[in-house]
């Protein structure tokens, strides 16, 4: 094994250290930020992404002929503005995102290469590392286009992050500031 | 590793930059319905034919095919009606409020959220008088607020300008085709 961080010169040891600790705490903004504008259940994602900011399985085609409701609302109401991702942010969002997540997940791939696992183990991390992203967006897109029942396939997405970047995160920092006797490159 | 970390600088720069608010909503709603005691949002969910009705005449539709005008009463007197209308470019997204007299014109027009990015740019068209031009203007006229101030401001305050004329247009369109 020619790249292997358990023997890694210190300060390959110390920027793997330093990139996972700023990327867990970007994720753990950006949990926070899920919380705050899109949510952690089905039905809040769909509300979010899916046709106008509706529940869940109402109004997915245009109506024959145009609707008008009306209802009171306060002040305050109009100030807060529900937080609904339309066709044309979705595009952007997507535009924007897609690029700086693969090159999350291909820098946590870069560090999963110099782990001393089973190169299939290391192979279904590499693939869950760059699945989670395209389950986010797929899943946002399949719940704009076709069904809010779909936003399960984002929060999906959003945990195999989760759980990508933790089993790289623990197996990284176990081996390489807590290695056993015996230990050898492979 | 080069190119990961070429890459990852090209994708931050081509991060846009995060919204700012320019007006409050709450503090817009008041400059645009002045008075009012009383709001209700009327949302219109438009049909495929009046989908294409607004395409038709602006190049626009409400991507979701949902228009909300909130009006605001005093007492039984009607105040007015604004609408909420965001305008995209490759900078981000503006938003902004267009606030309708009783009689149908425009009262007023508000930037109410940009990005970091484009808030001098937006900021020096304002300066320059740009939403003045908007005042008591028909639903049926084309705004023109960015060809009066364009002499007098730079090209991205400029631009920024048009997008507004823009969006002013959409909300417009959407008034005078849908607002009953």
């Amino acid at each position: 094994m020619l790249y292997d961080l358990r023997h890694s010169d210190l300060r390959i040891r110390w920027l793997v250290t330093l990139l996972l600790a700023t990327l867990g705490t970007s994720y753990l903004f950006g949990a926070w930020m899920v919380g705050l504008y899109a949510g952690f259940t089905p039905s809040k994602v769909g509300e979010t992404y899916g046709p106008s900011g509706e529940a869940p399985m109402t109004m997915q085609m245009p109506p024959d002929s145009t609707i008008v409701t009306e209802r009171p609302v306060s002040m305050a109401e109009m100030g807060e503005e529900q937080h609904h991702v339309d066709k044309n942010l979705l595009v952007q969002d997507t535009h924007v995102h897609m690029p700086m997540y693969a090159v999350i997940a291909a820098a946590l791939a870069v560090i999963v290469l110099g782990l001393a696992i089973p190169r299939n183990v290391g192979l279904a991390l590499i693939a869950l590392l760059f699945a989670a992203p395209w389950l986010d967006f797929a899943g946002m897109w399949l719940t704009k286009l076709v069904s809010p029942g779909f936003a399960i396939v984002t929060l999906a997405g959003g945990w195999a992050m989760g759980l990508g970047y933790t089993i790289v995160a623990v197996i990284a920092f176990w081996q390489m500031w807590l290695p056993r006797k015996g230990d050898s490159a492979s | 590793m080069k190119a990961l970390v070429f890459a990852a600088a090209v994708a931050a720069m081509l991060h846009i930059t995060p919204t700012v608010i320019m007006v409050k909503r709450q503090d817009a709603v008041a400059q645009l319905l002045p008075g009012a005691d009383q709001f209700a949002a009327r949302e219109l969910h438009l049909s495929s034919g009046d989908s294409k009705k607004i395409h038709d005449a602006v190049g626009w539709e409400p991507p979701d095919g949902v228009v909300t005008f909130y009006i605001g009463k005093n007492g039984d007197r009607s105040v007015g009606s604004l609408i909420f209308m965001r305008v995209d470019c490759q900078h981000g997204p503006i938003e902004l409020a267009i606030g309708y007299e009783p009689n149908g014109t425009v009262r007023a027009v508000e930037v109410t959220k940009a990005t970091v990015e484009m808030k001098p740019w937006i900021l020096e068209a304002l300066h320059a008088g740009l939403t003045d031009s908007y005042r008591g203007m028909a639903t049926t006229a084309s705004p023109s607020g960015a060809e009066k101030v364009k002499p007098k401001i730079a090209a991205m305050p400029g631009y920024m300008a048009e997008l507004i004329d823009k969006g002013v247009m959409h909300a417009n369109a959407a008034y005078r085709l849908f607002y009953r």
